[in-house]
């Protein structure tokens, strides 16, 4: 009992915290709200007794990725085109009628539908006796995963180099960002700092 | 008491319809991506929902590679933005149709 009324809750927060992201016009406040999203989303993972995937959610996602997130944000200056944010009202109406339709339909669905249960026999209880949540994970992962488990460092692998040439700036020092504007000469001091 | 598998499925399209919503009505591209990350964590919740129902690690164990497809996304996706930024100056999604998408 005392578990689905503390689901409810964290879901309630998740959801108001997903509605805050795509509602507010300041990135910033944003990105705040989706690692509060997250950190809730790591709570029910609490309480699903997925322990090691809740300390990854907040260590990869609200830690890592998030943070890779707020410095981008930061390097660029934003600043000037806040204002710029106007929605379509056409579209931001269609959104508002639509959305909702979607999601009463997906509900419709996914509370229609008798799920039998197929018991794997991992139950809470059996994976403590086998020494905990993280030790079961490692001997799936490492056994019947295996393949997509090398699959997945070859994604990073990818992603790392597709970031790298991306954001690669082409044509050596002329494209180089400078703190001093077009046509202005830089003081003495910064142009021997940055040159 | 356990709780049922439809509660995680009900949540769980809440934040995906919200995410979606969210990449086709904001025009920064900066939320935008913010809607891509809800999106992926509203499946995370499923696998992990039915993960539990089933009683089996399987479910648990893919949340780890979608984790790592979004960590590789984020990546490539923010050096789009510095490559996109640097080029045009600003980061509204309808700005970019140089190829009359």
């Amino acid at each position: 009992m005392v578990e689905k009324l503390l689901f409810i809750v964290f879901a309630a927060l998740a959801v108001m915290g997903a509605l805050g992201v795509i509602t507010r016009s300041n990135v910033v406040h944003g990105l705040l709200l989706l690692v509060f999203t997250f950190i809730n989303v790591a709570a029910i993972f609490l309480l699903t007794q997925a322990y090691f995937l809740a300390v990854i959610q907040i260590l990869v996602y609200a830690g890592a990725i998030l943070v890779l997130f707020a410095f981008v944000v930061m390097f660029l200056n934003l600043r000037e085109f806040q204002q710029l944010e106007q929605q379509h009202p056409v579209q931001k109406w269609t959104a508002l009628v639509l959305a909702p339709l979607m999601l009463a339909e997906i509900i419709f669905v996914v509370t229609g539908v008798t799920y039998g249960s197929v018991q794997g026999g991992m139950s809470p209880d059996v994976i403590a006796g086998q020494g905990g949540n993280v030790k079961a994970i490692g001997e799936v992962l490492f056994s019947e995963m295996i393949l997509p488990f090398e699959i997945a460092s070859l994604i990073l692998l990818v992603g790392m180099v597709g970031a790298i040439l991306l954001a690669h700036k082409e044509g050596g020092t002329e494209n180089r960002l400078r703190s001093w504007g077009e046509g202005e000469e830089p003081l003495p001091a910064i142009a021997e700092q940055e040159v | 008491m356990q709780i049922p598998v439809e509660w995680y499925l009900v949540l769980s399209a809440f934040l995906f319809v919200i995410g979606a919503a969210g990449v086709l009505v904001r025009r920064n591209l900066f939320i935008v991506l913010f809607s891509l990350e809800l999106m992926m964590n509203a499946v995370n919740i499923n696998l992990v929902g039915f993960s539990r129902f089933h009683e089996n690690l399987i479910g648990q164990n893919f949340v780890l590679f979608t984790m790592t497809v979004a960590a590789a996304e984020a990546a490539v996706g923010l050096a789009i933005v510095t490559a996109l930024y640097r080029n045009r100056q600003t980061l509204m999604v309808d700005t970019f149709d140089i190829m009359k998408g």
